[in-house]
């Protein structure tokens, strides 16, 4: 007998899977960052920084602009006060020239110009004669520099250069002070005017809230360089000046002074200062955000990717076991048909069972052949309707009996009635066979054949094939109907083969049971096979694809 | 009822009465896979009491031994059960099966 079986397919890799199954899920669940994530940091971080760094340099681009422009402004302001200082200096100085030196014209012209409110504190004429200058008036206080009278005579000697205005810090002292000299004498008697005016103790003065500078910190020297000496006034609490300043030298007269100024905050705004911190701090989150969405995604797809694993793992256990039951199904199946089948010389029996293609169950269908002597030979072939353990027992039940018939009246449509009325007894549960029963006659050359509504067998005589013609009486298992099948007898050939099978063998929806027949005799007749082979490609043939049917094929061969 | 589940063939069925006969219209195709709804319909469709039963089979396109088991059943439960303008691949079977004078055929 040759057996048709599905055969599982390999499972080696089970230990593998399942060793590998109390894995990646436990570990997705901890706190670990995905490589994905912590690279979208990184880049995050690193455009913000980038960005933020980039706003900076520009914030300090524009903030120096912007701190000389001003300081450019401070500037003009500064150098336009000089003719406010000079113009009053340069005035008196030629009233003096043109007047001789008169005291009383000097008093009264410069007088507007002197007082605790007014621009100076002191005014005074002099006249130039040999190395002691002569002050011919005073106006408010006594010149402070008149206490140090060397120093005042060199200052005063510098009334040779007319119309330049002098200067000279009196910086040291209870009361600093800033000197101013100017005339306009070309020729003797030289007369020069020298004014004073108060410096602030503290040398702090402040700018008004309302001014246009008062977003700057100034500091202003005296001379053309930054010497602690010489400050003459500033605004700022503490000097230095600390942090971003500018610094420019102002011609004043004859002198100069140094300006360096600093913002006070910013002075293109709070906004823009903080404008690169705004800009990493946003990016910051940003990038973290990002990281946080691409961790989740990640850790997503690794679940994904782990249930896809899983899923495989149980689809992979499922098979097994599938193909499991289905083994014992068929190892079932094989157990309750004939293991053993007649073969001799000049006899040759042949016979496949291909199971339902879906289904787990054993089915229904069944084949037995026996040598009865004298050259006859038994063959039954039966298909219980229904499937599953049931239909497997009922055949079961029915093939024994079967059997048992054949061994007291052999004549097919004796064991058919027999069969039948066997059935009926059996009133707890209704089933239907339908069964074919051939009594072969090989020294008679004859066929005695009955059916129980079951499809006729195909007779194969060399090239040519055909179905033997039979009368078919209804199926086994019916009550109402009383028991009475007929035998047909049909002619051998010296050599030919019978082919039994089930109805699983032609039936295909969409057609009529002859199109099924036709296919299986041109598919018999067409090749010249051994009759194993012939049974087998027979099998793989027509019960190719999906089966929702047993089938059952059975051969006898015979040569005389 | 049509069967959505492809494990199952399609299968519909209508029953209706003629003159107090019940009638059972099968159209779809009648396997292994469906004829549990087979044998509920006929179940409910009042045979038994009116011994009688018609399976209206036009629609039929296929019908395999565990189908013509139903028939057979109704057959044996009901007494009188004919089979109604069958296709030919579903009357064809009940010929070859020698079933036609257990389901007699109305043309």
């Amino acid at each position: 007998m040759i057996e048709v079986r599905a055969s599982p397919p390999p499972s080696a890799n089970q230990e593998e899977i399942r060793e590998s199954s109390a894995g990646p899920v436990e570990r997705a669940r901890g706190i670990r960052a995905t490589p994905a994530a912590i690279i979208v940091l990184i880049i995050g971080f690193a455009v913000t920084a980038a960005v933020a760094l980039t706003t900076l340099a520009l914030y300090n681009s524009n903030e120096n602009r912007l701190l000389r422009v001003r300081l450019r402004e401070l500037n003009l302001v500064l150098a336009e006060t000089v003719p406010s200082v000079q113009t009053p200096l340069a005035s008196a100085a030629a009233l003096a020239d043109a007047t001789g030196g008169s005291a009383h014209s000097f008093r009264t012209f410069i007088s507007t110009y002197v007082g605790p409110r007014q621009q100076f504190t002191s005014a005074s004429l002099w006249r130039i004669e040999g190395a002691r200058p002569v002050r011919i008036a005073t106006v408010g206080a006594p010149p402070g520099l008149e206490s140090r009278p060397k120093a005042l005579a060199q200052f005063l000697a510098r009334a040779r250069r007319p119309g330049v205005l002098q200067l000279r810090g009196m910086l040291e002292g209870a009361h600093p002070a800033l000197g101013f000299q100017f005339s306009t004498s070309r020729r003797a008697p030289v007369f020069a005017v020298y004014a004073e005016s108060a410096l602030p103790a503290s040398r702090r003065s402040k700018i008004e809230s309302n001014s246009a500078f008062s977003d700057l910190d100034y500091v202003v020297y005296l001379g053309s360089s930054r010497n602690a000496s010489q400050l003459l006034v500033t605004n700022a609490g503490k000097l230095p000046l600390r942090g971003r300043q500018a610094t420019d030298v102002v011609p004043y007269g004859a002198g100069h002074f140094t300006l360096v100024v600093a913002p006070i905050g910013s002075l293109s705004g709070a906004f823009f200062r903080d404008l690169p911190w705004i800009v990493g701090l946003a990016g910051a989150l940003i990038a973290l955000a990002a990281a946080l969405a691409t961790h989740r995604l990640a850790l997503g797809r690794e679940r994904a990717h782990q249930l896809a694993q899983d899923l495989d793992r149980i689809a992979a256990g499922d098979r097994e076991r599938y193909w499991e039951q289905r083994s014992i199904s068929q190892t079932l199946q094989h157990a309750l048909l004939p293991d053993k089948l007649p073969k001799r010389a000049g006899l040759e029996v042949s016979a496949v069972y291909v199971p339902a293609s879906a289904g787990l169950d054993v089915g229904g269908d069944w084949y037995d052949v026996v040598e009865l002597g004298d050259e006859r030979l038994l063959l039954i072939i039966g298909d219980v309707s229904g499937h599953g353990l049931e239909a497997a027992t009922t055949m079961a039940l029915l093939r024994h009996a079967a059997l048992a018939y054949a061994a007291q009246d052999s004549s097919p449509a004796g064991v058919l009635e027999n069969l039948a009325r066997f059935a009926r007894t059996r009133d707890d549960e209704t089933y239907f066979a339908t069964v074919l029963c051939a009594q072969f006659r090989l020294n008679d050359r004859e066929v005695r054949v009955a059916s129980a509504g079951h499809l006729a067998p195909l007779l194969l005589d060399g090239a040519s094939a055909h179905f033997l013609d039979l009368d078919v009486d209804p199926a086994i298992g019916l009550r109402r109907v009383r028991p009475r099948y007929r035998e047909s007898i049909a002619a051998l050939p010296p050599e030919g083969t019978l082919i039994a099978f089930t109805d699983g063998l032609v039936e295909r929806r969409g057609e009529v049971i002859d199109a099924g027949l036709t296919r299986l005799s041109v598919l018999a007749s067409s090749t010249r096979k051994s009759l194993d082979e012939l049974v087998v490609m027979l099998a793989h043939e027509l019960t190719f694809g999906e089966r929702r049917d047993d089938t059952a094929i059975v051969g006898v061969h015979w040569e005389q | 009822m049509a069967e959505l589940n492809p494990a199952h063939a399609e299968l519909d069925i209508t029953p209706s009465s003629e003159d107090g006969v019940p009638v059972l219209s099968v159209s779809g195709e009648l396997d292994m896979s469906n004829v549990e709804h087979m044998r509920s319909a006929v179940a409910s469709s009042g045979a038994a009491s009116a011994g009688r039963l018609v399976f209206e089979l036009s629609g039929l396109r296929f019908i395999d031994s565990a189908g013509i088991a139903v028939l057979l059943e109704a057959s044996e439960s009901i007494g009188s059960v004919s089979v109604r303008a069958p296709t030919a691949p579903v009357r064809r079977v009940i010929e070859i099966t020698g079933l036609t004078e257990i389901l007699p055929i109305e043309s």
